[in-house]
C-alpha cells in the first residue's frame, strides 16, 4: 500500500489546541495499522472535553477502508456531543473517496490550506525514535524551536512529540509511546504514566514519561508485586487510592512512597482476550484520582488493547516462529531420549518419559538438559559390546 | 488429588506469569499433545488430564517456578509420586 505521490511520509498525528479548534493534523497513510492510533488520538481529545475539531488531511497521502472507518467513528462519537467534524484540506483522491463513500456528507469539509509556514518545514512535530519515552537533548531542543505555534500550556506540551513512527516492529511501541503521552496530558491526576508488556514472558516498561516512572515500574517487576504486576496477570485494573493505606504489595509499597508516589492506577491492556500488560498511572497525591480520569484510563487502555490486538501483539510472529522452532527441536530431543530409553531399558514410550522426569524433578534441572545428555551417551561409541544404540533390550 | 480445585493448574500458571499460550508452548516444547485449547480445558477444570498428561503440565509450570527461583510447587500425578525409583 504506497501513497500516490513520490514520497511515502511517515505516519504521524500532529495536536494543535488553538483557542478556538483543536487541529489533528495527520500525515503519511491511514490503514489498518495507523488507523488504531488516530482513533485513540480522537477519542482522548474528544473526551478531553475539546468539541471544535478539526481533522487536517492536507497531509495525508492515502485512506484505506480502516482508515475511513476512523473517519467514520470521529463522526460518531462528535455527533454523540452534539459536534460536527471539519476535514480540512484532503487530497484530489482522499477527498474523492469521502465522497463515494457518503462520509463527505456528514462532515465540514474545508479546503484551504492552514497557514502555518512554507511546505517543506511542516513534517509534523519531532518525530520520536528514541528508545522507551527518552527524548535526546537534542530532540527536545528541536521540538521547542520550531517557532510560530501558538504557545501551549504545560500539560499539552508533550503532545507536541507525539509523531509515531511505525517502522514494523517499532509500530507498536511508537503507539504505545503515544497513549503514554496523552494519558499523562490528559488525566487530571497524572503525574507519571508508563506501560508494561509481557515479553519473552517477563513483564518490562515499554513506554514511560520519566525515569520516576521507569523505577516504579521496575521495583513492581523486582519485587514481583505491585498494581502493574496484578493488573497483567489478571486482566483487570487495580487502584491503589492511598497508598498509605495499603496493604496488598507490603514490598513494593515503601519504596513506591520512598519516590513520593501516593496513588497508582494500572489499568489491564489485552490483546484479544488475553492480558498482556498494564498502563500504569501515578500520583504524587493521594486520592488523586477522579471518577473521570478513571474512565479516561480505561480509554486509554482499551486504546492501546486494540493496538495491540490488531498488531497481534504479545507475539511478534518471527518471535513466535523462532519459539516454536526451539520447541520443536527441544521437544526432539526428548523424544529421542525416550526412544533411547525404551531401546536400552525396553520400557513403553510413557515410562521412559517418566525416567526423564523423575530426573528432572530430582535434579532440578530441565528436562530437556537431561534428555540431552540422555542422547549424548547413546551417540558415545561404547567399548563394551551388546550394549550399543539400536540393541533391543535384553532386559 | 480429587480435594484440589478444579483450577488449581490455572491458578498456578497465573502465578508463574504465564500466558495460556506461553504454558501451552512449553508443554508442547515438552512432548505435550493436546491442543492449546484443550489444555485450555484442563486448566480450568473442565477436562480431566491422563495421569500423563496431567504430570507435563505440572512439570512445564515447575520448570516455570524454578526459573523464578521456586521449588516445584505444582503436585505431580499420584502414579508418579509414587512409582519405584527409574533404572
Amino acid at each position: 500500500m504506497t501513497a500516490q505521490g513520490d514520497t511515502v511520509r511517515p505516519f504521524g498525528v500532529s495536536v494543535d489546541f488553538g483557542d478556538h479548534y483543536t487541529v489533528l493534523g495527520v500525515t503519511g497513510e491511514v490503514d489498518l495499522v495507523t488507523g488504531p492510533m488516530v482513533d485513540a488520538i480522537v477519542s482522548s481529545v474528544i473526551d478531553g472535553g475539546h468539541r471544535a475539531i478539526v481533522l487536517d488531511l492536507a497531509r495525508c497521502d492515502f485512506l484505506d477502508a480502516r482508515g475511513l472507518r476512523s473517519i467514520a467513528s470521529a463522526i460518531r462519537r462528535l455527533a454523540e456531543v452534539g459536534a460536527v467534524l471539519t476535514v480540512r484540506s484532503p487530497s484530489a483522491m482522499v477527498g474523492h473517496l469521502l465522497e463515494t463513500s457518503g462520509i463527505g456528507d456528514l462532515v465540514h469539509l474545508e479546503q484551504e490550506r492552514p497557514v502555518t509556514g512554507p511546505e517543506p518545514s511542516r513534517t509534523g512535530p519531532v518525530t520520536v525514535r528514541a528508545p522507551a519515552g527518552h527524548l535526546g537533548p537534542e530532540e527536545v531542543a528541536r521540538g521547542s524551536g520550531t517557532g510560530g505555534e501558538t504557545v501551549l500550556p504545560d500539560v499539552v506540551r508533550p503532545l507536541r512529540r507525539i509523531t509515531a513512527v511505525p517502522a514494523d516492529d517499532d509500530v507498536v511501541d511508537g503507539a504505545l509511546r503515544l497513549v503514554v503521552d496523552l494519558a499523562r496530558a490528559t488525566v487530571g491526576g497524572a503525574d507519571g504514566v508508563s506501560v508494561s508488556l509481557r515479553r519473552h514472558g517477563r513483564l518490562s516498561t515499554v513506554a514511560a514519561t520519566d525515569q520516576t516512572i521507569l523505577d516504579m515500574d521496575t521495583d513492581q517487576y523486582d519485587t514481583g508485586e505491585g498494581p502493574c504486576v496484578d493488573a497483567s496477570v489478571e486482566g483487570r485494573w487495580f487502584h491503589a487510592e492511598a497508598l498509605g493505606d495499603e496493604t496488598r504489595w507490603p514490598t513494593f509499597v515503601p519504596r513506591a512512597r520512598a519516590l513520593g508516589i501516593n496513588a497508582i492506577l494500572s489499568s489491564p491492556l489485552l490483546a484479544g482476550a488475553r492480558p498482556v500488560g498494564a498502563l500504569n498511572i501515578y500520583s504524587r497525591a493521594a486520592a488523586a484520582f477522579t471518577p473521570q480520569d478513571r474512565e479516561l484510563a480505561a480509554t486509554f487502555a482499551s486504546g492501546a488493547s486494540a493496538i495491540l490486538t490488531e498488531a497481534g501483539a504479545g507475539v511478534g510472529s518471527d518471535e513466535l516462529a523462532g519459539r516454536l522452532t526451539e520447541a520443536l527441536e527441544h521437544r526432539a530431543v526428548i523424544s529421542q531420549a525416550q526412544g533411547v530409553l525404551m531401546a536400552r531399558h525396553g520400557l513403553s514410550a510413557e515410562a521412559a518419559y517418566t525416567v526423564l522426569l523423575r530426573s528432572s524433578i530430582q535434579t532440578g534441572t530441565p528436562l530437556q538438559e537431561g534428555a540431552r545428555m540422555v542422547v549424548a551417551a547413546a551417540r558415545r561409541p561404547r567399548a563394551s559390546s551388546g550394549e550399543g544404540l539400536g540393541d533391543s533390550a535384553d532386559g | 488429588m480429587d480435594e484440589r480445585p478444579p483450577d488449581m493448574f490455572n491458578r498456578f500458571r497465573r502465578e508463574a506469569e504465564l500466558t495460556h499460550g506461553e504454558l501451552w508452548l512449553r508443554y508442547f516444547e515438552l512432548g505435550g499433545m493436546s491442543t492449546a485449547l484443550e489444555l485450555e480445558a484442563v486448566l480450568y477444570g473442565a477436562l480431566w488430564p491422563t495421569g500423563h498428561d496431567h504430570d507435563v503440565i505440572a512439570h512445564a509450570l515447575n520448570e516455570r517456578f524454578v526459573e523464578l527461583g521456586g521449588n516445584h510447587p505444582v503436585p505431580y500425578s499420584e502414579g508418579m509420586e509414587d512409582a519405584p525409583e527409574a533404572p
